[in-house]
């Protein structure tokens, strides 16, 4: 899962538990909070009828009857006076129910017990519960409704500023990780950011791949030295053997071991070219910028191979459109792949055979290159490798180092281009090529 | 013609003026590219063969620098494979020719001649071949006045074995400069007797053709 959706995910479900606890806590709440304060005000309020007793005396209360109660002094609330029993306790508030007029209702009743004239008396102040509470619903509606208007925009602010927090992580990924080719030749610009993990990131990244391309470089230089190194002693055996070969009277024995030495020599400088060829490749030292028609790519390299396919009476035929053409391609790389694919074609094929090569490209799929020969085909336990390194196959006795495919293969990574094979022993083989998008013009 | 060998690996450069001085030419070895470039100060060649990895500068400025000292000299670079190969092939630095090693030297003959001809004009491009005479400018076979349609290839094979004639040429050496790059070692020697023995075919209907010898198990060889 993405950052930013955990992010998001946790941001929406913290606040919506929030919002689920505040609106479960809410009535409870404000219940005790509209009592404690409806008791503190039964406690003024007493203070407020003692001292209107005291200034009076109780007597204009009583009036010589034993109890007084009346609505009339607190307007709200009702209190009573009457004489304490021995057992009355001092201060209490509870709630308490009440019958007046035959209705039961509930009160919220403070007692006060005190002493006048050697008197004890008990007042008593109440307040019906319904009073108390009666602003309790729309209290939490409009707390509920403010509660949830902040949340809605927290949480929008939160995804806002997460989503501006994130940003340069997304673009570290997408330019240092996503959309980098090895071997990270193009040094790119620091990502401006004020998060000091994002630049921690970033230049740990720019570190490592500073490594890992000084590290290619040299991988590099090595293999050009190392290519520098090896041909300058081919190259002398070559041209001494030469030298030998030119002086005229060397009798014919003497010529042919030289020969034989030259062909082994010449076997030596093929596999180092090879090798160094898919360094190359490897090293991207081919830029992909050409346009190709295929059609006339095919053309000139059959006429390249015209005494190879003549000599073992192979027919040839070339069905592809002459508008087929790919780009950002390296001519002299596909060039060399289709060589070696058609080489192999004649190769392998049986005397009198055919070679075919030819589209498929319906709407909707890749466009497709198929070489199709009616050679001696592959066995299956060859498939798997046959495009690996001096695998060395032993076919009608010709020894194969097993270079050609594989250089066939580093071309074909090096475009994006998938090969695959499809072969029946002694019937032949069919290469289909298919080509990127991002190849295909139009 | 005087040569001047730039390079620093010495057992090459003498097998290369070995080589050059049976054709000929006369040669100068230099191995740094101060050497050379204070002999070229001093002497005038025709040719200059410049090994681009030379130890003490970067052969690009040498180059830069021996063609203000000879401005008239052909140059012929020598370049170790997949070094420089392909931005040589990409700039215009003003050499003739290059030539990536290893390379053979029959070919470095090959291509002096092709510049030698390219510089000096088209006359002294047609060369006798027994009553034949083959103009390697316009790539042409004539027998008195009659010309031989040879196809490219046997064109290339004749001409290159005509330059070095009286020495005896592999098959492999014929192909690889046919084919080059793509040369396939046991494979393309049987198309080489396919060619030669077409251009006899083609050639012997004009005039005896005797020159053109088989060399047994070796390969083939112009003697005149």
């Amino acid at each position: 899962m993405k950052l930013l959706t955990k992010l998001t995910l946790f941001i929406t479900l913290s606040k919506v538990a929030i919002v689920v606890l505040f609106v479960l806590l809410l009535p409870a709440l404000v219940d005790k909070i509209a009592y404690q304060y409806n008791d503190y005000y039964l406690k003024e309020q007493k203070k407020k009828v003692l001292q209107v007793i005291s200034k009076n005396g109780i007597g204009a209360y009583l009036q010589g009857e034993k109890n007084y109660g009346s609505y009339t002094m607190l307007k709200e609330e009702y209190i009573s006076l009457e004489p304490a029993g021995r057992f009355t306790l001092s201060d209490t508030i509870a709630t308490v129910r009440r019958v007046v007029e035959e209705d039961t209702l509930t009160y919220r009743v403070l007692s006060h017990v005190f002493t006048d004239n050697q008197q004890r008396y008990v007042l008593e102040v109440g307040k019906t519960t319904s009073t108390i509470s009666q602003y309790n619903r729309p209290l939490q509606r409009v707390a509920l409704f403010v509660l949830i208007t902040l949340i809605v925009i927290t949480i929008m602010t939160d995804l806002v500023f997460t989503r501006l927090l994130l940003r340069p992580l997304g673009l570290i990924i997408s330019t240092r990780l996503v959309n980098r080719k090895f071997p990270f030749r193009e040094q790119l610009p620091h990502i401006s950011t004020s998060t000091t993990d994002f630049k921690y990131l970033d230049d740990s990244l720019i570190e490592l791949m500073g490594k890992i391309k000084s590290a290619f470089e040299k991988e590099r230089e090595f293999t050009s030295n190392a290519s520098h190194e090896l041909m300058t002693p081919i190259s002398i055996l070559q041209n001494k053997m030469e030298n030998i070969m030119t002086d005229g009277e060397l009798d014919e024995e003497v010529q042919k071991q030289i020969m034989g030495m030259m062909k082994t020599l010449h076997r030596l400088k093929k596999i180092v070219h090879s090798l160094l060829f898919i360094s190359r490749i490897e090293n991207d030292q081919f830029p992909k910028t050409d346009q190709l028609p295929l059609r006339e790519l095919v053309t000139t390299i059959m006429d390249e191979l015209d005494e190879r396919l003549q000599e073992k009476r192979l027919s040839f035929s070339l069905q592809l459109p002459p508008e087929a053409t790919i780009r950002n391609a390296s001519h002299d790389l596909i060039f060399q792949l289709l060589y070696n694919l058609l080489n192999n074609a004649i190769r392998y094929n049986k005397p009198g055979g055919a070679i075919m090569v030819y589209d498929q490209h319906s709407p909707g799929t890749p466009f497709r290159l198929m070489i199709r020969d009616t050679g001696i085909g592959i066995p299956d336990s060859e498939m798997a490798t046959i495009f690996d390194r001096f695998k060395k196959v032993n076919r009608n006795g010709q020894e194969g180092y097993g270079l050609g495919l594989s250089i066939v293969n580093t071309i074909a990574q090096y475009h994006g281009i998938t090969i695959t094979v499809s072969a029946a022993p002694g019937e032949g083989t069919i290469f289909t090529i298919t080509f990127p998008d991002s190849m295909i013009s139009g | 013609m005087k040569v001047l060998i730039v390079e620093d690996e010495q057992a090459m450069a003498a097998e290369m003026e070995v080589f050059l001085k049976k054709a000929f030419y006369l040669c100068d070895l230099a191995a740094t590219a101060q050497e050379g470039l204070s002999k070229m100060e001093e002497n005038q060649y025709d040719f200059i063969l410049l090994d681009l990895g030379l130890p003490d500068r970067d052969g690009m400025h040498v180059l830069a620098e021996a063609r203000k000292n000879c401005p008239d000299a052909s140059y012929i670079i020598l370049t170790a494979r997949g070094q420089l190969e392909d931005r040589i092939r990409g700039l215009d630095l003003g050499a003739d020719d290059y030539l990536a090693k290893p390379f053979s030297l029959l070919e470095l003959q090959s291509r002096m001649q092709a510049i030698n001809r390219r510089k000096s004009g088209l006359n002294q491009s047609v060369v006798p071949l027994g009553d034949f005479a083959v103009d390697l400018s316009r790539r042409r076979v004539t027998c008195s006045g009659h010309e031989i349609s040879l196809s490219r290839k046997e064109f290339d094979l004749l001409s290159y074995l005509l330059l070095h004639k009286n020495r005896p040429l592999t098959r492999m050496q014929l192909s690889e400069h046919i084919w080059g790059n793509f040369s396939d070692d046991e494979a393309d020697s049987n198309y080489i007797d396919v060619h030669i023995k077409n251009i006899r075919k083609k050639l012997s209907a004009h005039a005896s053709v005797e020159w053109l010898q088989t060399l047994r198990n070796i390969g083939y060889k112009i003697k005149i």
